[in-house]
């Protein structure tokens, strides 16, 4: 393709690519995000391809990698057009069925289409799955429509025409404007209006701006910037060109995470398709706008993704937060003013240049306005990346789309916003999706896990988990953060063992208060909410680890011990067989019993035993 | 030529050089302000938080580190409202009860008003406050100690513990470590640490500077007076 001088050059090849695509009829896509990778879809990808140079119809139908769908679950899974007929769990084998069968012959495969767990009937389409009718996509709908490592297919979708109109049409103050109106903010975490800081970096008066795009996802159970990344890395570049027109940037870098090989190599190469095009560089479509993007790999620390830390990273030194005092939208990289965002907000930019911040504001609550990616996991029948609009209820999220409970359990509560977030119980599930009131649920957004738990997760457990999880990440700089956290935990264990008391709740609220004013960075400041958010709502699941040394859901192993109902017990002997320990001693056909001194309360017992004889008290 | 800007520190209005930070002016005008990270001449790291205060803004305050804010026309400051009080209390409480080997740092929490740890005592011996690693560095530019590591496992250390020949044995990292004056009853054994609460505040090697302040004559400041020594050594 030749380079696009003009904002015309970039119509008629748009219009032509959009031609090309039209001449082929038949398109089979299939899933290449890393979710359907890890069930092997390129195998899925490779197998199909050959069938298809085979039968000679290589021609004729158009196979599409794409990135993720959303739905993991169901993982590998494809999608076929015309028709719209859905395939999950596919496998190698089934190639040949799916290109003899459906692309030729127009039929449909039935064991290959997604039973609906609630009514039990096999669903043919993609738009009548539950777990997709629920949801509002927005950004993930462009998934499926674009493979991540070709410009031309974006293109043709409407690519970089938000872009060619903002520096064509619009001003920069225009811009920063109409990103005001739409009410837009950030997906990262901190909910801070991206129109705002938009405004105070292209105020700040310096030689050089940057922009910043922050893929430093390091959530436990969150993977929305993977996924957007890795499956449609040109929409975030174009956001960011938008953005950097906007508060007058010249240079931009997005930080993406290494543990993300998938998103770093589609991010690369998106850029160099962009430069070949002419799209980064010098006067960008024929415009006096030039911007060029670099593409930086994150060193690892989950504090990286705080803004301050994640500048110094990008410098070279140490990825460890400073003071944010002066803001980073006038001090931040090298010095210079700067402005980061998150992935999500980036790619939400295009949209709102082309459709106009109202139709943006039209979706959502008051204070949060338009959609946000969440990552569904946990204990749940359908996991995966879900998209809904600003308002929507937690109820709606965690049984529509994510389909309730596995194995019949009772849902207990929702952590939401990682470890900065909270545990939402059962009860505040009609809370909806909104910056400001999950916040003053002692929870927040954050950005975009949802980890929902079950009857059989202990919430004091829960936050010992996060504790851990944060007195590792933390960079150990500040007091509070480094030694707060590690005394949260020292407390929250002493519990979870059964040396804890009342007053050592006392304690931990208020030094759960301290840790939060007083920290550094937000690492710090948010530390506290597993533990505020669990001991808010589950304070009788704490005060029975103390006054009862008893762990309501059999989890803390210091408080529960394994035990065989002899009247289930069959002796079978296959929990003898399972141990491997050796603690299960007895006669063939006679209960068993298990010798608590050399039990370790894994668990492989209980999980072996079919007659649910081992009990756990 | 100097900029002044003025500021309004615990109801006093004060005259600053622009550029200074809330701490420096504060101690400069006389107001106490607890600090442990801070050493004059050097960078501010903010790693303490011992010097929180609370910057009133629109009515809204926000409790930050005065070592970090650099005075602004205008800056309402409160230095020891309850908020901050309970706060630092609860810090020099962590602080001591990592380091109860240090006088130092017993000091500064018995000053704190902290008169009962409720944790277990730890006994380390670095709190991590990072004098050493920024008075090699910005004195010397030597460069011989930094920190290695993060969270639980952060400590300081010479760079892949090689680096011997760039230290300029000036020893100023000995001279600014708490920990290096034991408490006066010698150190203590582990398992038997205790809050003292009798000893003067010492935080640096240097003469003292008598009768500098009121607070400190009324018992109640943190001889910030002994700088004028340490500008001298300097």
């Amino acid at each position: 393709m030749p380079k696009l001088a003009t904002k015309e050059d970039l119509e008629v090849i748009g219009k032509q690519l959009l031609l090309d695509r039209k001449k082929i009829n038949k398109t089979i896509i299939v899933c290449g995000g890393t979710g359907c990778k890890a069930s092997h879809s390129q195998d899925v990808i490779e197998a199909i391809n050959q069938e298809l140079t085979t039968q000679e119809m290589d021609s004729s139908v158009h196979l599409r990698m794409t990135g993720c769908h959303g739905f993991c679950e169901q993982g590998p899974i494809a999608v076929i057009e015309p028709g719209n007929i859905f395939y999950c769990h596919i496998t190698p084998e089934d190639a040949h069925d799916i290109v003899t069968r459906t692309l030729q012959n127009g039929e449909v495969i039935e064991r290959l289409l997604y039973t609906d767990p609630v009514s039990g009937r096999k669903i043919r389409t993609e738009s009548e799955i539950p777990f997709y009718l629920a949801q509002d996509r927005q950004l993930l709908s462009h998934n499926r429509e674009v493979n991540p490592c070709s410009i031309e297919d974006y293109i043709a979708v409407g690519g970089y025409t938000a872009l060619a109109k903002a520096i064509n049409s619009l001003s920069p103050e225009e811009i920063i404007h109409e990103i005001k109106v739409s009410g837009l903010r950030g997906r990262g975490g901190g909910g801070f209006p991206t129109g705002r800081k938009w405004a105070e970096c292209s105020e700040a008066s310096s030689d050089e701006k940057y922009v910043i795009c922050n893929a430093d996802e390091g959530d436990p159970g969150a993977y929305m910037d993977r996924c957007v990344l890795e499956g449609n890395p040109h929409l975030v570049i174009e956001g960011m060109m938008i953005g950097a027109y906007a508060v007058g940037a010249t240079k931009g870098y997005i930080y993406v995470r290494n543990e993300y090989p998938l998103a770093v190599k589609h991010a690369r190469f998106a850029v160099q398709q962009a430069r070949k095009l002419g799209l980064l560089g010098e006067n960008i479509l024929g415009s006096s706008f030039s911007f060029d993007v670099d593409v930086a790999r994150g060193g690892g620390a989950f504090v990286c993704g705080e803004s301050t830390a994640l500048m110094a990273s990008l410098e070279g030194k140490v990825g460890e937060p400073r003071p944010k005092d002066v803001h980073t939208v006038v001090d931040g990289l090298w010095h210079k003013p700067t402005t980061l965002n998150n992935v999500e907000t980036w790619a939400n930019v295009p949209s709102i240049i082309l459709n106009g911040a109202n139709w943006f504001a039209s979706k959502g609550t008051k204070g949060s306005k338009g959609t946000k990616i969440l990552s569904l996991t946990g204990r749940i029948k359908n996991t995966g990346l879900v998209e809904v609009a600003m308002g929507t209820p937690i109820r709606d999220v965690v049984f529509n789309i994510g389909g309730g409970a596995t194995d019949g359990k009772a849902i207990k509560a929702v952590q939401t916003g990682g470890p900065s977030g909270g545990c939402l119980p059962v009860d505040k599930f009609d809370l909806p999706v909104d910056f400001d009131v999950l916040y003053e649920a002692g929870s927040m957004i954050g950005s975009g896990g949802m980890v929902v738990m079950d009857e059989s997760s202990c919430m004091v457990d829960v936050a010992k988990y996060f504790l851990t999880f944060l007195q590792d990440e933390s960079c150990g700089m500040c007091v509070p953060c480094r030694l707060g956290i590690d005394r949260m935990l020292e407390i929250i264990t002493d519990i979870t063992e059964g040396r804890g008391t009342l007053e050592q709740l006392d304690l931990i609220e208020e030094l759960a208060d301290t840790v939060t004013q007083t920290s550094l960075c937000g690492l710090g400041k948010t530390a506290a909410n597993p533990v505020l958010s669990t001991l808010r709502y589950f304070r009788e699941e704490y005060e029975a680890h103390i006054n009862n040394k008893e762990c309501p859901a059999g989890v803390c192993k210091a408080l529960i011990e394994y035990s065989i109902d002899p009247e289930k017990c069959t002796g079978c002997g296959r929990c003898t067989l399972a141990c491997i320990h050796g603690a299960i001693s007895g006669e063939k056909k006679e209960p068993h019993v298990i010798n608590p001194e050399l039990c370790q309360k894994c668990g492989i017992c209980r999980s072996e035993c079919k007659h649910e004889a081992i009990q756990v008290r | 030529m100097l900029h002044y800007v003025s500021v309004n520190i615990d109801g006093a209005i004060i005259k600053a050089p622009k550029g200074s930070s809330v701490l420096e002016v504060a101690i400069e005008y006389g107001i106490c302000i607890p600090h442990l990270c801070h050493v004059p001449g050097l960078s501010d790291i903010g790693a303490c938080r011992l010097c929180i205060v609370e910057n009133i803004t629109d009515g809204r305050s926000q409790v930050t580190t005065s070592c970090t804010l650099k005075v602004q026309e205008g800056m309402v400051i409160r230095t020891n409202t309850d908020r901050i009080k309970r706060l630092r209390h609860n810090i020099a409480e962590l602080l001591v009860a990592e380091a109860p080997n240090s006088r130092a740092i017993q000091d500064i929490a018995v000053r704190c008003g902290v008169k009962k740890v409720r944790y277990p005592f730890r006994n380390s011996n670095c709190v991590l406050c990072g004098r050493c690693v920024r008075a090699c560095a910005e004195i010397w530019h030597a460069n011989a100690l930094g920190f290695v590591g993060r969270g639980k496992n952060r400590h300081v250390e010479r760079p892949l513990n090689m680096r011997e020949e760039f230290c300029k044995q000036c020893d100023y990292c000995v001279q600014l470590c708490p920990m290096t004056i034991t408490p006066c009853d010698g150190p203590m054994k582990p398992g038997e640490e205790y809050l003292c609460g009798k000893c003067e505040s010492q935080l640096m090697i240097t003469e003292e500077v008598p009768d500098s302040c009121a607070w400190c004559r009324l018992g109640e400041g943190f001889n910030c007076g002994r700088y004028a020594g340490v500008k001298a050594v300097r």
